[in-house]
């Protein structure tokens, strides 16, 4: 964690009982080796991690994280069910990595289409209920719908992320309408997952009032990932102060036409 | 004893404790988390169960992903 | 809602940002794109009440944009004036000398069918305060005998348990309309002399139980000249913001009844003047731009037809305030003077439907029906 910005400033929010104070969550893929992922985590500053469960390999035994990433400290390993295909095999997923990371955090990934690799909605839900039931702090990972994101929260789930556009696709906030719906109505916390590509994006999605955001592709994907970590780090916490601050609003001048109220002034017939 | 380990045969010669097969597979027990026929093997219970011949194995450990 | 009360309702520091309230301010809050409780203090103001041709251009386009030109129109349907309760205000007080009936049934019918004949299908039963004379069982029957002819049965009434709401909304109600009246707790214990709704927290709740019981939507509003209109109308809001939130599937409406004089009837303390409605109007149209704004017949012709799709997007029409009176099978000449408010725009439904279409406004009728819906067996 650097800086000493934001101490003193309550700026923790909640994942059921469990307060963090990093509003950066960050994904573990896509790095060009664990070395850097590890720099870029503990650049980041982020508390929740999330990783993918895939089968021992002992020919590549740096491949595993467990190690690297429970040394970092504050760090909270969040797995995820990326692989899934259906609820059931997404809440195999969430005991497992359970049971391998001892904490109650699941993220909730289901994406039939390995091209798109949009979230399906109906398996979600199903495995989200069911993973709620087995006492999971679920976080599911949903398009970004305002009537799903209700039907997560009712069924349970410790926060909802919508996307921001498609994995990988750096195309930042598209859901931009429906996200601020989203939040709106929500009672638990938004967090922005998928397809911010550059830390304003980062900070915007916290200026529209979300919780968290994660990123992945754009640290792993970065020229230098533990520089552009750093960078989405206080990007995040430049959008929250500036939501806390009170933005100054947009402001044309309206100018009317003519007069609708000329009936105020009507004499009662 | 003729396992399935991560979806390769596997030929198990060990005793039949899992503790026996992660050694032989070269896992470290506090990494890897452990599924037998589809179930989740949760710690406490590893030192209790016995494999069986035929049993379907997955070792499983975190690893990158977003 | 009851423990956090007095937290989330407390208008003080949104009265002060109204009171510190200048033009640009007010500009601002017009054209805010995500406008909260903060921006509807300020279009409360006096500031903003120097900038209401401003507000009303944006009110009406922002109607637009979620109404279209329509005005969806309802009647209202006194069903009973017995009453147990004795607030100030009101009409039917069970200390007023006012002749008192409830419908029998081929009264009610005579009057379902009187207002289908003039083209209604939207109906709001109403009845006073619970009393022995008009219960609960007395409502429901009404209720079960009004869907099998409208399309959409809502009620105003008196305060109900969540399973009466649930039994409600079984017999065919879509939705209730209940009114705080006021939020300020000083005021209101005033007002409510005796009887069920001198109950400030259980009249709070009842728009959340009636949505926790299935109930579609919930038009709630505060009664305009009892108290303070700002602190009120703050408070209404967050009331709001609260059910919307708590009740995600539920449709919100919002009313805004003004107290005007009736016979020997109550004078308000702080009355609000027809610009200053107007102003309250365009600033909850601003503030609410997808929730429909409900204007009753208590106003004149003229202002309604102003304020028609500039804010308000949904109206009654051709109401009688006193029970039988749309079929005269009530007392016959004793009627007009003693409803529950005086009716000040008479016109029939089809004067009504001719004044907004000059003013390019389209009348609803009809706006949904339990068409999917299960059937359902009497």
């Amino acid at each position: 964690m650097n800086s000493g910005m934001s101490k003193g400033i309550n700026s923790a929010w909640k994942l059921g009982n469990h307060a963090f104070e990093s509003r950066l969550l960050i994904g573990t893929g896509k790095f060009s080796s664990v070395e850097i992922m590890v720099a870029a985590v503990r650049a980041s500053g982020a508390q929740l991690v999330t990783v993918a469960l895939r089968r021992f390999n002992r020919e590549r035994p740096s491949d595993d994280l467990y190690g690297p990433l429970s040394g970092l400290p504050g760090v909270t390993i969040v797995p995820n069910t990326s692989g899934a295909r259906n609820a059931e095999e997404a809440v195999r997923a969430a005991l497992l990595g359970r049971e391998l990371s001892g904490s109650p955090f699941v993220k909730l990934e289901i994406h039939p289409n390995p091209h798109h690799l949009m979230p399906d909605p109906i398996e979600t839900f199903e495995a989200a209920r069911e993973l709620v039931k087995e006492g999971f702090l679920v976080l599911p990972y949903m398009p970004a719908d305002p009537v799903l994101a209700k039907r997560l929260e009712e069924i349970g789930c410790a926060a909802v992320m919508p996307l921001g556009s498609a994995i990988g696709s750096g195309h930042g906030l598209r859901t931009r309408e429906m996200l601020e719906i989203i939040i709106r109505d929500s009672n638990v916390p938004v967090i922005v997952d998928a397809g911010l590509r550059s830390p304003s994006e980062a900070s915007l999605a916290m200026e529209m009032g979300c919780e968290a955001v994660l990123v992945n592709s754009a640290i792993a994907a970065a020229d230098n990932p533990p520089a552009m970590a750093a960078a989405f780090a206080m990007a995040v916490r430049a959008g929250y102060a500036a939501r806390e601050a009170g933005l100054m609003s947009k402001s044309d001048n309206a100018v009317p036409t003519s007069p609708l109220t000329a009936f105020l002034k009507e004499e009662t017939p | 004893m003729r396992l399935t380990v991560n979806g390769e045969p596997h030929n198990h010669t060990g005793d039949k404790t899992i503790e026996a097969l992660l050694k032989e597979i070269g896992a470290d027990p506090r990494r890897v988390v452990v599924m037998i026929n589809g179930d989740v093997v949760c710690r406490e219970a590893r030192a209790s169960v016995r494999l069986e011949d035929g049993d379907i194995v997955e070792v499983l450990a975190f690893a990158g992903g977003g | 809602m009851s423990a956090a009360h007095s937290a989330w309702l407390d208008p003080g520091p949104w009265l002060e940002v109204s009171a510190a309230s200048d033009a640009n301010k007010v500009n601002a809050a017009i054209l805010c794109e995500r406008p909260g409780v903060a921006e509807l203090a300020v279009l409360l103001s006096p500031a903003a009440g120097k900038y209401l041709d401003l507000m009303a251009h944006r009110a009406q386009l922002i109607t637009r944009r979620h109404f279209g030109k329509t005005i969806s129109l309802y009647a209202p349907l006194y069903v009973s004036n017995h009453c147990a309760s004795g607030c100030l205000y009101c009409g039917f007080a069970s200390d007023r000398d006012v002749p008192r009936r409830r419908l029998q049934k081929d009264e009610l019918l005579a009057e379902i069918l009187a207002l289908k004949q003039k083209g209604l299908e939207e109906v709001l039963l109403l009845t006073g305060e619970r009393s022995d004379k008009a219960d609960f069982g007395y409502l429901l029957d009404c209720v079960s005998a009004a869907s099998a002819h409208f399309s959409s049965v809502t009620v105003e009434s008196f305060s109900m348990t969540e399973g009466e709401y649930a039994q409600l909304g079984q017999a065919g109600c879509t939705g209730i309309t209940l009114y705080q009246e006021t939020y300020d707790p000083a005021v209101y214990r005033k007002m409510h002399r005796w009887g069920f709704k001198r109950d400030y927290a259980w009249r709070l709740d009842a728009p959340a139980r009636a949505l926790s019981a299935g109930l579609r939507t919930a038009g709630v509003g505060v009664l305009l000249g009892l108290a303070d209109p700002v602190a009120d109308l703050l408070c209404l809001f967050r009331h709001i913001q609260y059910l919307r939130k708590t009740f995600w599937q539920a449709g919100i409406l919002v009313s805004f009844p003004r107290i005007c004089p009736q016979n020997g009837g109550y004078p308000p303390s702080q009355p609000v003047q027809d610009d200053l409605l107007a102003q309250i109007i365009f600033a909850f149209r601003i503030c609410l731009p997808d929730v429909p704004l409900v204007l009753s017949t208590r106003e004149k012709p003229h202002f309604r037809d102003g304020i028609a799709g500039i804010g308000i997007s949904r109206m009654s029409v051709a109401s009688k305030t006193t029970v039988g009176g749309y079929s005269r099978a009530g007392d016959g000449a004793a009627q007009d003077g003693q409803g529950q408010f005086d009716v000040m725009d008479p016109r029939s439904v089809e004067e009504f439907c001719e004044a907004l279409r000059k003013k390019g406004l389209c009348p609803v009728l009809k706006n949904w029906d339990a068409a999917f819906q299960p059937p359902r067996f009497s």
